[in-house]
């Protein structure tokens, strides 16, 4: 084959809505910031920083090591409970999972602002599960928290 | 019909994957999806066309939501596939009801785009006659597996062919 046949390929939200409709129980929250794409990720790409505030109930995160693409974590929440995270972390795209916890951020470029997506939630341990509680509550806070921080 | 051929078969480290997300490892899902998003953008961009990201996107959906009920995980590049397929035909149907395809323009002739010319010529078939064309020529599928694919008799595929290669042909050469 030597014609060059049209190809498409998937934004990171794309990829974040069809990963997460393999999370029963999972919710995606979108929203459109009025913000570039490189200043809404240098918010959610700062780990153990911006990343905390954005994400529901998370205290801090501190990321204990680097490989790549890939990332381990330890998040503790403000209720004083501790999460070993692993994940995936590239621009435009965080997935990060523990036992009883499940973090999906994506974002892309939609004209000269953003597109943000956030799914998650606590996990049922060990499955692509969550339990169904609060999942688009939480969400909707942590679009309302990145674009106060914008 | 499964697609026995070795190129339809999984590595190993897919295999790996398939079973690890199927035990519910979401992370094992999110490396699953990276291998799968080219392949599944390669299959619904040419019945797709400026509706591939949806069809892909909707395919995605469709796999990870069934994931579990893969019995086979070496099948899983033709479940994939039939997947894809039947999301891009139909996202493709969708698209045409409310934004009727304009027939009007032809390829200009000697067009140095050869990647224009094709994208021309696809926009003369239907999603189906698409479908055929790019199982036969981006796949390599027989006539036998398309159609089973397609749910199709291979007559259906043969004469469909026959007009998609028959309207390439005058294109290529008006």
């Amino acid at each position: 084959m030597t014609e060059p046949w049209p190809l498409t390929d998937l934004d990171s939200v794309r990829r974040l809505r069809a990963l997460a409709a393999g999370v029963r129980g999972a919710h995606v929250t979108e929203a459109h910031l009025e913000a570039p794409f490189e200043q809404v990720w240098a918010l959610l790409d700062d780990l153990e920083g911006s990343f905390g505030q954005v994400v529901p109930d998370m205290e801090r995160l501190r990321v204990i090591s680097r490989n790549g693409e890939r990332v381990e974590a330890l998040a503790y929440s403000k209720y004083g409970m501790r999460a070993r995270l692993r994940g995936v972390r590239r621009p435009g795209w965080c997935w990060l999972q523990s036992r009883f916890l499940l973090i999906g951020v994506a974002a892309a470029p939609e004209g000269a602002g953003t597109r943000v997506a956030f799914t998650g939630g606590v996990r049922v341990p060990g499955r692509a599960a969550l339990i169904p509680v609060g999942v688009r509550r939480e969400g909707g806070r942590s679009v309302q928290r990145l674009t106060d921080l914008l | 019909m499964p697609d026995e051929r070795p190129a339809a078969r999984s590595d190993d480290r897919t295999l790996r994957l398939v079973r690890a997300a199927q035990r519910g490892d979401t992370l094992a899902m999110a490396e699953l999806l990276d291998v799968l998003a080219p392949y599944v953008g390669r299959i619904c961009a040419p019945i797709a066309l400026d509706q591939g990201p949806d069809a892909a996107q909707e395919a995605l959906v469709a796999v990870f939501k069934s994931l579990r009920t893969l019995k086979d995980p070496a099948a899983l590049r033709g479940w994939v596939r039939a997947i894809a397929v039947r999301e891009a035909i139909r996202t493709a149907h969708r698209s045409a009801r409310s934004v009727p395809a304009d027939l009007s323009t032809l390829p200009a002739r000697g067009d140095p785009q050869l990647s224009a010319d094709i994208r021309d010529v696809l926009d003369r078939l239907s999603p189906e006659h698409r479908a055929v064309l790019m199982l036969r020529d981006v796949e390599g599928l027989d006539e036998r597996t398309a159609a089973a694919l397609l749910g199709v008799r291979t007559g259906t595929v043969k004469s469909r062919l026959h007009r998609a290669r028959d309207t390439f042909r005058k294109a290529w050469t008006s």
